[in-house]
């Protein structure tokens, strides 16, 4: 269906090379030190009104969740998400695109939502591509942190308990 | 709303807890430090809801089996309803699937039984509609309603498919509300379950084993019947001798099922039968560098291209549990068949959490508010019937840089054009069933607070592509059968037509999409080829 947690992002070769390190952050299993900058600027205002700009647990929560949901992402969508991480972070491609020209760990909250409203405002397909990957990662990692999904009146079932053998749940009336 | 924070569920009903009392083989590829021959009357690749049901057919007519699967076996025991291990360990690509451009995500299962683990137990019939379609157009023989019943009644009994007796939830309830409303035709669907607990986590894997899916039902039935599952083995190509298929290769992946560990699996049989789903399937024909004279493998693969709104209720509607779809409207779906704007079927989805979270395709505080309320919101999603007219040609499939395959689908006016008119209708449906506010799957849309508004707002956005969010859960095409070989890829009996002894039986057979959710389809016509093809092997 519309997919949705659905995590999709942009496929490979759709986006600029790129000019960043390759080796993940500390602590980091995909995100590398300049993805954690842009995600750290980012989530404040993709989540507002959820996580305030000096929240750095509930920052670092969201963070440590996106790095796992891109974990389980397949290779070549990992790749794909990279090369976007690449437009994004990359000095010029950052400037053009977002207008954020200094450095991500440099911006404020509100250049995080004027970055924001740019990739999805562009006339350019591919921005607003990476736009929408970056926000359902960000968003789908926010609610994935245990506890954060209880806002929306949503009570995560647990298995509790082994039914016995033989206790099979009562059928639905016949067909 | 019901508290479902503490189901007391149990592992009782998972077969597996008994595969070695029943003597199964099974072989996780993950864990083999030497290369593996196997040998075979039939080898199936993929478990979905092609090979299980080609498997149980084949393993009973006396045939040697050897199944494989990419994905990994996971059951009801490990089924705990929580979205981040669902979407891990169930969904292709960790559901990072999605098309070249990044305009449509698309959610496939990779498990063993494949999308039918996860799907949300949705069956129709092929329409007769688009069988009438086939025949007429797409050059297919046999597969008429009257053919094909015998096939799908059998299929029904065999997965317990039948309409939902119990009420349906309020998200689906308000499809129902609505069209009685607004004189629009609906009905309820028929769903393949046996003790249905009426929870609403299809989606995550069913924990009690009441969907009848092929991990419950066709697959334990062909390892009872002798047939060997090795899962964690991604099949690389088909082997050839000559003008004759002799088998396959596959690569063992590892554990988490993202790389390979570098050990062969080689299964040597007399037929193969690829059922690795619509995408899969013709990337193993496309990496197998088979015979394609008139270029046919991986065109007119379609998707259902879906969209949708969301509305908010003063009324709690709890959407996220509850059988997920149980109401559906087929108002807008033939008013023509193929001459005109494209026609959808309108149903609903489940909205856990996280999975509701990527519908909005907005930022900042209008997600946060908008998901405090997603026990108050119901949505409507349409199902775009693609492949009909002749400006639906559907996508491409091609291999990327891994082999891997990518679907280069572009949303074109035709399309578009589909997405802008069932948000009216959608929102229009919310409005007279009382909602507070709705929005239409636009980037740049928000939360309407009346009818008037929202259909105003919707004339003024830009229909574009990625401006509006559309996504897919039914892959179908791009192998499809027919007589005629050169606008197909397959004969009517799954047989490819440029080679002997393979054979296709999976969705990636049908020549358009299907109007409806697909499992039915597959399961009806997969059974009727494989049939034929234990006929044939025993002659």
């Amino acid at each position: 269906m519309a997919g949705a947690a659905a995590l999709s992002t942009m496929s490979a070769g759709a986006t600029l090379s790129g000019c960043t390190s390759s080796s993940p952050a500390a602590g980091m299993k995909q995100l590398r030190p300049e993805d954690v900058e842009l995600i750290r600027a980012l989530t404040p205002a993709v989540m507002k009104g959820k996580i305030a700009p000096g929240d750095t647990t509930a920052i670092d929560q969201t963070l440590q969740s996106y790095d796992t949901l891109m974990d389980d992402l397949s290779a070549p969508v990992v790749a794909g998400l990279r090369q976007a991480f690449d437009v994004l972070n990359f000095g010029l491609t950052r400037g053009l695109t977002t207008g954020q020209w200094s450095a991500w760990s440099k911006a404020s909250l509100e250049d995080a939502e004027s970055a924001l409203a740019r990739l999805r405002q562009s006339s350019i397909g591919l921005l607003n591509a990476i736009y929408a990957a970056m926000i359902r990662l960000i968003i789908s990692a926010y609610y994935l942190v245990p506890g954060n999904a209880t806002a929306t009146g949503y009570m995560p079932p647990q298995k509790v308990a082994s039914v016995a053998p033989g206790a099979a749940p009562a059928e639905e009336a016949a067909p | 709303m019901t508290d479902q924070s503490k189901v007391k569920l149990g592992s009782s009903t998972d077969p597996y807890n008994s595969a070695e009392e029943r003597g199964w083989n099974i072989t996780d590829a993950s864990t083999i430090t030497a290369p593996l021959q196997l040998e075979a009357d039939v080898v199936i690749v993929g478990t979905g809801a092609g090979g299980g049901t080609a498997a149980e057919t084949l393993t009973k007519a006396g045939l040697s089996v050897v199944m494989l699967e990419a994905g990994p076996l996971k059951t009801s025991s490990q089924f705990d309803m929580q979205e981040r291990a669902a979407y891990r360990d169930l969904y292709q690509e960790g559901t990072g699937r999605g098309t070249k451009d990044g305009g449509m995500v698309i959610l496939q299962g990779r498990s063993v039984g494949g999308s039918t683990t996860v799907n949300w137990t949705t069956s129709f019939r092929t329409p007769p509609e688009t069988l009438k379609f086939w025949a007429d157009h797409m050059g297919v023989s046999g597969c008429s309603a009257e053919e094909m019943a015998p096939y799908f009644a059998r299929m029904e009994e065999r997965l317990n498919i039948h309409k939902w007796p119990q009420a349906p939830n309020l998200n689906n309830s308000m499809l129902q509300r609505a069209s009685e409303k607004l004189g629009y035709e609906w009905a309820t669907i028929h769903r393949n379950v046996r003790g249905c607990l009426n929870l609403g986590f299809c989606g995550l894997g069913c924990p009690v084993d009441a969907k009848q899916s092929m991990l419950v039902t066709t697959i334990p039935a062909a390892l009872d019947n002798k047939a060997k599952l090795v899962h964690h083995a991604r099949v690389v190509r088909v082997l050839r001798e000559g003008d004759a298929v002799v088998g396959v290769e596959a690569e063992a992946l590892t554990p988490n099922v993202r790389g390979s560990t570098g050990q062969k699996i080689t299964v040597r049989a007399t037929r193969t039968v690829l059922a690795g789903g619509a995408m899969n399937t013709p990337a193993i024909l496309l990496r197998s560098k088979v015979p394609d004279p008139h270029g046919r493998i991986g065109k007119r693969t379609f998707l259902h291209p879906t969209t949708l709104t969301m509305a908010i209720y003063p009324d709690t509607v709890a959407p996220f549990y509850g059988a997920p779809q149980s109401i559906y409207s087929d108002h807008f779906q033939w008013q023509h068949v193929d001459d005109g704007p494209v026609g959808f079927k309108l149903e609903v989805p489940p909205l856990q959490p996280a999975f509701a979270a990527g519908f909005y395709s907005t930022a900042g505080e209008e997600i946060g508010t908008s998901m405090d309320q997603l026990a108050h919101t119901q949505c409507m999603i349409a199902l775009m019937r693609d492949g009909f007219h002749e400006q639906s040609q559907g996508g491409v499939v091609e291999l990327g840089d891994a082999g891997q395959p990518v679907l280069d689908y572009p949303i074109n006016e035709y399309l578009l054009e589909g997405v802008q008119r069932s948000w009216n209708i959608m929102l229009e449906m919310q409005f007279v069933t009382g909602c507070k506010s709705a929005r239409p799957a636009h980037k740049q849309a928000r939360h309407y607070a009346s009818w008037k508004e929202a259909k105003a707002a919707v004339a003024e956005l830009q229909i574009a592509p990625h401006k509006v969010t559309i996504g897919s859960a039914h892959v179908m095409g791009g192998a499809p059968m027919g007589d005629d070989p050169t606008n197909s890829v397959n004969d009517c009996s799954g047989k490819f037509h440029h080679l002997d002894n393979l054979y296709v039986m999976d969705g990636s057979l049908f020549p358009t999409s299907i109007g409806a959710n697909p499992q039915l389809s597959i399961y009806g016509l997969v059974s009727k080829l494989s049939s034929n093809l234990a006929e044939d092997f025993t002659a």
